[in-house]
């Protein structure tokens, strides 16, 4: 807690994010223990891949959030750029720094996966390429938001760099249609219907369910420090 | 059925590894910005 400074007026303070509990935020972890406990000891693992067909309940999830996070990143930059709301930035900024760390577990899974499979950690084919150029073209957004002191500078160039890389979703998504790679085709989103059994089925979608709540919380939690950062900032500037 | 389960063990565990790693990072970054906010106050506090 702060003290407050006695003996004479404090100093001007600007509004922050609620602090406390966030409940969305425990809602989210104790579903995530729930969806891993049943991936873990209550789904069979595949007759075929053995236990490293369960990588699946965790990789495919991660680059759905990956894709929803960097996406939506996107688009709220796209909207900041018309209606100049600093909530849309912090948004933005917030979501492509979730998207980043899901397709770094994206880029770490996979290939964990791939080893016993494939009988390689990396092959460089179409759909773990371009995931690979996603993360960079991601993590140069969060370094050039770094880099810039200027709050509108900031977001007006980010927000456009963070468009071209979005642009690179549908791609990534695409290329095992487009091209010939390694990468096997969805088994969920697939043109001829889910290709996995009904427990299994149960598992995907309630891992998926939990992912996405991971999301929520993580973007939450980081909009309250971009809140109290830019509020911080704000107060500082207001003294000079 | 092949025998792979340490990977599925590594992908959950680096998984669950990132996921913490992600969160304490947001706890601690927050931390420190409460943490000036409250040196400013106090400075500006001395300084009025």
């Amino acid at each position: 807690m702060t003290p407050a400074p006695t003996g004479s007026a404090p100093a001007p303070t600007a509004p922050t994010a609620r602090t406390g509990i966030d409940w969305v935020a425990v809602v989210a972890a104790l579903v995530t223990v729930a969806a891993f406990v049943r991936a873990i000891w209550f789904t069979p693992p595949d007759l075929l891949q053995g236990y490293a067909q369960k990588i699946m309940y965790v990789h495919v999830p991660t680059i759905w959030v990956a894709f929803l996070a960097l996406g939506l990143s996107a688009l709220s930059g796209a909207f900041w750029l018309f209606l100049k709301d600093p909530r849309l930035d912090r948004f933005a900024e917030s979501s492509a720094e979730v998207g980043v760390v899901f397709t770094t577990g994206v880029l770490v899974t996979g290939p964990i996966w791939a080893k016993p499979i494939w009988g390689a950690w990396w092959v460089w084919d179409a759909r773990l390429t371009l995931t690979l150029v996603l993360w960079f073209l991601f993590l140069g957004y969060l370094v050039l938001r770094g880099a810039i002191d200027d709050r509108e500078l900031r977001a007006r160039y980010s927000a456009v760099v963070g468009l071209l890389g979005a642009l690179l979703i549908p791609f990534v998504h695409l290329s095992v249609y487009i091209f010939r790679t390694q990468h096997p085709m969805p088994v969920v989103a697939n043109p001829e219907g889910i290709q996995m059994p009904a427990v299994m089925q149960v598992t995907f979608f309630f891992s998926l369910f939990a992912f996405t709540l991971m999301y929520v919380a993580f973007v939450r939690a980081r909009m309250a420090l971009a809140t109290d950062r830019d509020a911080l900032e704000d107060a500082s500037t207001a003294e000079r | 059925m092949p025998d792979n389960v340490a990977y599925f063990h590594a992908a959950y565990a680096a998984t669950i590894a990132l996921l913490i790693g992600y969160a304490v990072s947001i706890v601690v970054r927050r931390r420190r910005v409460a943490q000036r906010r409250a040196q400013r106050a106090t400075a500006g506090g001395r300084g009025a």
